[in-house]
């Protein structure tokens, strides 16, 4: 290779390979190469400089630790020995209702409200939160009643709107949190720290830090998969964006694996035609071969990803058309699921095929649901989304119950935030808007860890404020981690000179009401 | 007259030889009626005193645990001293130590009594024990050099054992000041609670009181409103006391929640000064605080059996966790296992004594009864057994039934017949079986019936239970008891 002008080097620099140098020395130098790479070989002094940094008196006294980097995702040492504790759930199945449904409208019931129909909510009420810019510059607050009525159902006598007549008649195997609160009042920052425990991008999601602590259960498909449900026209959907999914500073084997909602579940994952399976094996290790020869020389763990990431595309060539395969489910299950469930993409479609990842050992399961974001024409909108989700959840939780598989997985139901009491826009006896509402939102668990059957936490009369055993997203997650088996605290990543978690630095706490 | 003499020599043996010994019962005998006078000196008068007793007070549950560890030490001295001289003289010294970490522990003990005010019987029983505890140790500490002499032989094992029964019946008392006095047979199994507690029958009523409100005032309240311990004139130990209230008047008024002091004390911050359970217990849980509400709402009766807009649902938790042995001999097959693909064992948690789980998700579909003998080794130590989609068949329960340890088994969506499920009886541990979509029938999941703590039994899809129809969704779990 032609050197550059500038370049000192010559090819009998000592290597730093062959020096009596403590193993994991070596293998921070090797990482350092990469930026050497970048800087073409001109860089070398600074990396020498870095060498010496390194080494410190550590070299000269030889005491080193002679780690091997087996575990090259871990930088902070041993991998993660978990779950800390006897789990009660194995695996989770998260149903993401992005938007922010209207607790008012569905859970939250506020008999009340009828009664104040178009009076303003009170200032006392509403204090001196910031709102949307949506509704800030709004002369009055109406307050908008449900135009749905409310029924008591199950032996808990659960109160349970005329929209969801199916979780209706689930309510007593539902953990339904009523004091759910987040700090974000937009959905991108409220979406990110629901999925990441931060507002800013760049955090491992749940299912990453899921997957980078428990590990696979399953050898053929993935630990974490992603599943996206179809957009309907009529509703307003808000972007999501695989950073939902993705492992930030984890490595990214950790991150989600979406299934495409039409088509081929995985891009190019079938074989073209005129290659066997054989041809690909043999493809395969070549270039795995490389890969490992390359990993040797820079010792970046993402190639060792992209190996691993290869072998695992090569098993779901395989595992995925049989998890895909719904033509040996019963007629029972199209029975309980609904006929929507043979489309793929649709939200039942996704609620029958999380059923058959936690079946085949995927450890968490998260299914987004977009179109929840109802600003105006509630009453046009809200029908429509319930009634594409109302009975896949019941499907779901039915169906994992009937299965036996209820006991040790945990199902999550959570948008990103409640909405308003009050009206955005117009506000008349057919119809209404309302906006984002961080302070109160109601969500439900059910399953391996939570109590269930029961109502956790309570709003005040305007469902606007959390008056009783408020729930942070942190306090969210933690519990969820806990029925995972899983200390929050404990569940750390050195990264950027902190010991990163999901819940992060803020304090939480385990909601042990919310457990079984 | 013979006898006459024997005494009189006992009577010549035990009389103080030297002036100093002499000085030292005087002593013992001036501080044993100090201390048997203790409670007529200085009355528990169930009022709060100064802080700092209270400060000091609140060492006394840390620094009882001394003298505790200490007496218990002192007879396995002296027995092993039998063997080991050197023991023996350990003994007199520990001997000592206990004195004086008795002596400490009762001050603080009556600091905190006289401190915070408890009064009651259990707190009055606790401290008798406490002082007849600490003489009793005194007279040993007397006694012993006469029996190390040789002189008199058994003046002083029979004061050790009867010290070390009072001890254990004080603590038995204090215990039961902090943590209620059902703690210990709360779960107790039946058979042994019928022998122990034997003529304590419990009501037969099936009042919501009976069966909800007081199992919870009994596990929070009434160690420190009961009858042992009255705390504010008020006892909750039975209906009529409860009704009648405490020094402060009524603490429930029927048919008004938000007038009766005992939600509103339940339901304060945990923070708040006058929050009940006071001194950092537990609160009450959100849906026990709900039926109490509802119950005094609703009239606080005493008999009636169900409450409008509230359901109970009988719960029956799973019994807890069995340790399993030590496997670490085993460790590194089972690692070689995680390593490759293919069925393998996973722990359960970090501690290995939660168990190993059977997985076989990855093995090969061939994966059937001759690969599952060979897990016969790890047998003790697996606590569930994911066999699902596998081709075991019903030979294979002649290798579970080995797995006595085995918490959890899915089998579900295999060719089992279910014959010879009666062969899984002596899994005690197993609460969950999953055989959904195999080919057993009503009769050969028969003998599952007779499992105790088998409570989850799914056989959805199966001959014994067909698939329901869309509207039916009858749940599957099934309570055995």
């Amino acid at each position: 290779m032609k050197q550059h002008p500038l370049c000192t080097d010559t090819e009998h620099t000592p290597n730093i390979m062959d020096m009596a140098v403590p193993a994991d020395v070596k293998q921070q130098w090797a990482a350092l190469q990469t930026r050497r790479h970048f800087l073409g070989r001109t860089g070398k002094v600074l990396g020498w400089a870095a060498m010496a940094s390194l080494l410190g008196d550590r070299a000269l006294r030889g005491d080193a630790p002679a780690s091997n980097y087996a575990q090259p995702s871990t930088p902070s040492g041993e991998p993660p020995k978990l779950p800390h504790f006897a789990p009660k759930a194995k695996r989770a199945i998260y149903l993401f209702m992005s938007g922010g449904p209207p607790q008012i409208d569905l859970l939250d019931y506020k008999p009340n409200l009828a009664a104040l129909y178009d009076k303003d909510v009170p200032d006392s009420v509403r204090g001196a939160q910031q709102l949307t810019g949506m509704t800030a510059g709004q002369a009055r607050f109406p307050i908008a009643p449900s135009h749905w009525a409310f029924k008591r159902y199950g032996e808990t006598g659960t109160w349970v709107s005329d929209l969801l007549p199916y979780t209706a008649r689930i309510v007593d195997d539902l953990t339904i949190i009523k004091s759910t609160n987040t700090e974000a009042i937009n959905h991108e920052p409220a979406i990110m720290l629901m999925n990441t425990g931060n507002m800013n991008a760049g955090k491992p999601c749940l299912g990453a830090w899921l997957s980078y602590g428990l590990g696979s259960m399953n050898d053929n498909l993935p630990t974490f998969m992603v599943l996206q449900s179809k957009l309907n026209p009529k509703e307003n959907n808000q972007p999501v964006s695989s950073r939902l999914w993705g492992s930030g500073f984890l490595s990214s084997e950790y991150a989600g694996v979406g299934l495409r909602s039409s088509g081929d579940p995985v891009l190019f994952l079938s074989d073209p035609s005129g290659v066997d399976r054989e041809v690909r094996r043999k493809m395969l290790d070549a270039v795995n071969e490389i890969n490992r020869q390359t990993s040797e020389e820079l010792g970046d763990p993402e190639t060792n990803s992209r190996i691993a990431q290869y072998e695992m595309a090569y098993r779901m060539q395989t595992s995925v058309p049989e998890l895909a395969d719904l033509s040996k489910e019963p007629k029972s299950t199209w029975d309980l699921y609904g006929p929507e469930a043979r489309e793929p993409g649709t939200f039942a479609y996704n609620c029958l095929m999380a059923r058959r990842m936690a079946e085949r050992g995927v450890r968490f399961t998260q299914v987004y649901k977009r179109g929840w974001d109802v600003h105006d024409n509630v009453t046009g909108v809200l029908p429509i989304i319930c009634q594409e989700t109302d009975r896949a959840c019941y499907a779901l939780v039915t169906d994992l119950k009937q299965r036996g598989l209820l006991d040790d997985t945990l199902v999550v139901w959570a948008g990103e935030f409640g909405r308003t009491v009050y009206s955005q826009g117009g506000l008349s006896k057919e119809n209404y808007g309302r906006d984002h509402h961080p302070r109160c939102y109601t969500t439900w668990m059910t399953g391996g860890g939570v109590r269930a059957g029961i109502t956790y936490g309570e709003t005040d009369d305007y469902s606007y404020n959390v008056v009783k055993d408020p729930v942070t997203v942190r306090d969210f997650n933690a519990t969820i981690l806990d029925c995972l088996g899983i200390d929050h605290n404990k569940l750390t990543y050195k990264f950027q000179g902190l010991d990163q978690k999901l819940t992060g630095p803020v304090p939480a706490s385990v909601v042990k009401g919310l457990l079984a | 007259m013979k006898k006459n003499q024997g005494l009189a020599t006992l009577v010549n043996r035990l009389l103080p030889q030297s002036k100093s010994t002499r000085m030292a019962w005087i002593a013992a005998l001036a501080l044993s009626a100090t201390l048997i006078l203790l409670p007529w000196l200085v009355k528990l008068d169930a009022k709060p005193h100064a802080d700092w007793q209270q400060f000091l007070g609140r060492f006394h549950p840390l620094a009882v645990h001394l003298p505790i560890g200490l007496l218990v030490l002192l007879p396995l001295l002296e027995i092993a001293g039998t063997f080991r001289s050197a023991l023996r003289e350990a003994a007199a010294f520990v001997l000592g130590l206990a004195f004086a970490a008795c002596l400490l522990a009762l001050t603080l003990g009556f600091l905190l009594a006289f401190g915070s005010g408890d009064a009651g019987l259990l707190v009055s029983r606790h401290m008798a024990g406490g002082i007849a505890l600490t003489i009793g140790v005194l007279l040993c500490l007397l006694a012993r050099p006469w029996w190390s002499a040789g002189s008199v032989s058994h003046v002083y094992p029979l004061l050790l054992t009867c010290t070390l029964l009072a001890l254990v019946w004080t603590a038995d008392q204090g215990g039961s000041i902090t943590h209620g006095s059902n703690y210990l047979t709360q779960y107790m199994p039946a058979a042994l609670k019928r022998i122990a507690l034997l003529g304590a029958s419990t009501p037969t009523a099936t009042s919501f009181y009976t069966k909800r409100i007081s199992p919870i005032l009994d596990a929070n309240c009434v160690s420190c409103h009961g009858e042992a311990k009255s705390q504010g004139g008020l006892r909750m130990d039975s209906y009529a006391l409860l009704m009648q209230g405490g020094k402060d008047g009524p603490v429930i008024v029927a048919g008004s929640a938000d007038r009766s002091i005992l939600l509103q004390r339940v339901t304060l911050p945990p923070g708040h000064k006058q929050f009940m359970p006071a001194e950092g217990k537990p609160p009450l849980r959100a849906e026990e605080i709900a039926w109490i509400k509802a119950w005094i709402q609703q009239g606080a009766s005493p008999n009636s059996a169900t409450l409008a807009g509230v359901a109970i649902r009988e719960e029956h938790p799973d019994p807890p966790l069995q340790p399993v042995g030590d496997y670490s001999a085993l460790l590194p097959e089972i690692r070689n296992m995680q390593q490759s693909q293919g069925e393998k064992l996973i722990p359960v948690s970090s501690k290995p004594e939660d168990g190993l789980v059977l997985f076989t998700v990855d093995a090969p579909n061939s994966f059937g009864d001759a690969q599952l003998a060979r897990f016969q080794k790890f047998a003790p130590y697996i606590v569930e057994a994911e066999l699902g989609r596998t081709a075991v068949t019903n030979a294979s329960f002649d290798t579970l039934k080995q797995f006595t340890r085995l918490r959890a088994l899915h089998m579900e969506e295999t060719h089992i017949t279910g014959d010879g499920l009666a062969k899984l009886a002596p899994l005690s541990q197993l609460t969950y079986i999953n055989l959904s979509g195999t080919l057993v029938t009503a009769a050969s999941v028969a003998p599952l019936g007779a499992m105790k703590n088998l409570r989850h039994v799914y056989l959805y899809n199966t001959p014994a239970q067909p698939a329901p129809a869309a509207e039916q969704t009858s749940p599957v779990t099934r309570n055995a008891q």
